[in-house]
C-alpha cells in the first residue's frame, strides 16, 4: 500500500523512482562496464556470475572475468564481459 | 585522485579472502563502511585491495563470518618508508631534490609577453632588461604595479596592462591601442623638387612652387623641376623680391631601365643519404650537455632542433632547457640547370623586379627578359619602359629678400 502511495507521488510530483522507491539504477557503458545503485547487498560473488540483493527483487549479472572495482553502501562498480543482466523476484 | 592520494599516503594491503561466505564478509565490510575496491575473483576465493586504516577494524567481522584474510602484498608510502629505511643517501638526494626546487621557486624563469603585435617580444624584453627585470631575478624584487605604470608611460600606444608572477614566471599582458597615431604636422620648410632619375616627363601638376620644366622635357638626376623660390616682379618686369614655399608636384616620367642577374652554370642539390642521428641537449645557465654521437669529418649533416624549457605544474618554469636535435645527412651533387628550370628562374627574377615597381607606384608600359649564355654562366637580361613618379625635396638656402626701392628716396 505504501509502495503504491509512493509510487503515485512520485508519479505526479514528477519525482525519480530510484530516489522516491528505492528502486535500482543502472549505468551500463558497453558491454564492459556497469554502476549499480540502491542495491542492499552481495549475494553471490565470482567471475561469472554477481547476485546482488536489490530493495523490491534481486539482480543477476552474468559474464566473464567480472571485478567489482569498487562498491560503497550507496553504489558499486562492476566491469568485465557482461553478457546477460536480469531480474529475479 | 584524491583516493589514490589517500591510499598512497596512508598505505594500503592486498588481502585474499578465503572462507565459506566471502560475500557475507563484503556484507559486513559494507555496512561497517570500510572501503575494499578492486575485488576480483581468483580461485575459490577472492583478492581486494584496503587501506591500512579499515584493516585495524577488519578483526570482528573476520571472526563473525568465519573467513581468512591472507595479506599478500604491502603498498604506499609508510611501507616504502620502511623498506628503504636504511638508504640514507637516497633520502639526502630527494631532500636536496626537493631543496634545489624550493630554491629555483623563488627566482624568475620566465618571461611571458601576450597581446603584444606592434610591440615586439624583444622591445619589451629590451626594455624590461633596462628596467633590471630579468631570467634569473629574485621574484620579491619584481613590483608589478611600478612595471605597468612603467611600461604603459614609456609606450603610450599601450591602453591596458597586466603583470603578474605566476609559479616562476612573471606573466605581462598587454592590450595595445587600434587607433592610428597622431597626425603628424604638416612640413612647411621651403624647398625644391629636384629630379632623382632621368627620363622624358609625360604628365605633371604643380601644386606649390615655379614649374621650370614641363611635359615632353628630357630631365636628368639633379636637375630642378619646380623650385620653390617664386620671384615678385614689379610693373617693369623686374624681380623686387622672392618668396619661398615648399614645392610641392605629382611628375610623371617616362624611363628606361635595364638589369642584369648572373645565375650559375651548375645547380648544386642536397640529396638525403637517409642516414638521421638524433640527440639531446641540456642546457643551463652557462652549461650545455650534449649527447648525440660523434658525426664523421667529413660527412655533411643537417641539424634541426626543438627547444623547451622544463616547467613543472602549469607556470613552475626551471632554468634548464633540452633541446632535441635531429641531423639528417646529405650529399652535394653538381648538375646543370634544365630548359625548364631556367625558364622558371628567368620568370621569378623578372616577376620580383616587376613586383618591386608595382609596390613603388610605377607603370609598367612594356617589358621584355631574356637569357643568354655569358662567361661560364648564365645571364638573366631585362628591360622596362616605365612610367615612375619624379621628384625628390631639396632644401633651398634662403637670399637675403630684395626690397623694392623706396620711391620716396
Amino acid at each position: 500500500m505504501l509502495e503504491q502511495v509512493k509510487q503515485a507521488a512520485a508519479d505526479s510530483l514528477k519525482l525519480p523512482k530510484d530516489v522516491v522507491c528505492g528502486e535500482p539504477l543502472l549505468s551500463f557503458v558497453g558491454r564492459c562496464s556497469v554502476t549499480i545503485e540502491n542495491y542492499r547487498g552481495i549475494l553471490v560473488y565470482d567471475d561469472s556470475t554477481i547476485r546482488l540483493q536489490a530493495k523490491h527483487g534481486r539482480i543477476l549479472i552474468c559474464g566473464k572475468r567480472l571485478h567489482i572495482d569498487y562498491y560503497t553502501h550507496e553504489e558499486m562498480r562492476i566491469t568485465g564481459q557482461i553478457q546477460s543482466l536480469e531480474f529475479e523476484s | 585522485m584524491k583516493e589514490r592520494a589517500e591510499y598512497f599516503l596512508g598505505g594500503y594491503l592486498l588481502i585474499r579472502l578465503t572462507g565459506f561466505s566471502k560475500e557475507r564478509f563484503l556484507n559486513l565490510c559494507m555496512a561497517k563502511r570500510l572501503a575494499v575496491s578492486r575485488l576480483e575473483y581468483q580461485d575459490g576465493g577472492c583478492q581486494f585491495i584496503m587501506p591500512v586504516k579499515d584493516f585495524r577494524r577488519v578483526r570482528p567481522l573476520v571472526k563473525k563470518a568465519g573467513v581468512r584474510l591472507r595479506i599478500m602484498g604491502r603498498y604506499g608510502l609508510p611501507f616504502f618508508l620502511y623498506r628503504n629505511r636504511k638508504r640514507k643517501l637516497s633520502a639526502a638526494g630527494a631532500a636536496v631534490f626537493f631543496l634545489i626546487l624550493f630554491v629555483m621557486s623563488r627566482f624568475i624563469w620566465n618571461i611571458g609577453l601576450e597581446g603584444n603585435y606592434r610591440l615586439t617580444d624583444d622591445m619589451l624584453l629590451h626594455y624590461l632588461d633596462s628596467m633590471d627585470i630579468r631570467y634569473g631575478m629574485r621574484k620579491s624584487l619584481v613590483d608589478c604595479d611600478a612595471l605597468e605604470e612603467s611600461i604603459r608611460s614609456r609606450y603610450p600606444e599601450v591602453v591596458w596592462i597586466s603583470a603578474r608572477v605566476s609559479g616562476t614566471r612573471l606573466l605581462i599582458r598587454i592590450r595595445e591601442s587600434n587607433a592610428a597615431g597622431e597626425i603628424p604636422l604638416k612640413d612647411e620648410t621651403p624647398r625644391d623638387l629636384a629630379a632623382d632619375c632621368a627620363g622624358r616627363i609625360t604628365r605633371m601638376i604643380v601644386r606649390g612652387g615655379k614649374a621650370l620644366v614641363g611635359p615632353g622635357d628630357e630631365i636628368s638626376p639633379g636637375d630642378i623641376l619646380v623650385s620653390g623660390r617664386i620671384p615678385v616682379l614689379n610693373d617693369s618686369g623686374e624681380e623686387v623680391n622672392a618668396l619661398y614655399v615648399r614645392a610641392d608636384a605629382d611628375i610623371w616620367v617616362k624611363t628606361e631601365e635595364t638589369y642584369a642577374a648572373e645565375v650559375p652554370f651548375l645547380t648544386s642539390q642536397r640529396t638525403r643519404t637517409g642516414a638521421v642521428r638524433r640527440g639531446i641537449r641540456i642546457r643551463l645557465p652557462g652549461l650545455g650537455f650534449l649527447l648525440m654521437l660523434p658525426a664523421g669529418k667529413e660527412e655533411n649533416w643537417e641539424i634541426s632542433c626543438v627547444s623547451r624549457q622544463a616547467v613543472i605544474l602549469g607556470d613552475f618554469y626551471l632554468p634548464v632547457w633540452t633541446d632535441r636535435l635531429t641531423a639528417c645527412q646529405y650529399s652535394l651533387s653538381q648538375r646543370p640547370w634544365t630548359r625548364e628550370e631556367l625558364e622558371t628562374i628567368k620568370n621569378l627574377i623578372h616577376e620580383r623586379k616587376m613586383q618591386n615597381f608595382t609596390e613603388k607606384g610605377v607603370q609598367i608600359i612594356e617589358n621584355d627578359v631574356k637569357m643568354i649564355e655569358k662567361d661560364g654562366a648564365w645571364e638573366v637580361q631585362g628591360r622596362f619602359v616605365l612610367e615612375r613618379p619624379a621628384g625628390i625635396g631639396q632644401n633651398i638656402r634662403q637670399e637675403e629678400e630684395t626690397r623694392l626701392p623706396d620711391e620716396r628716396n
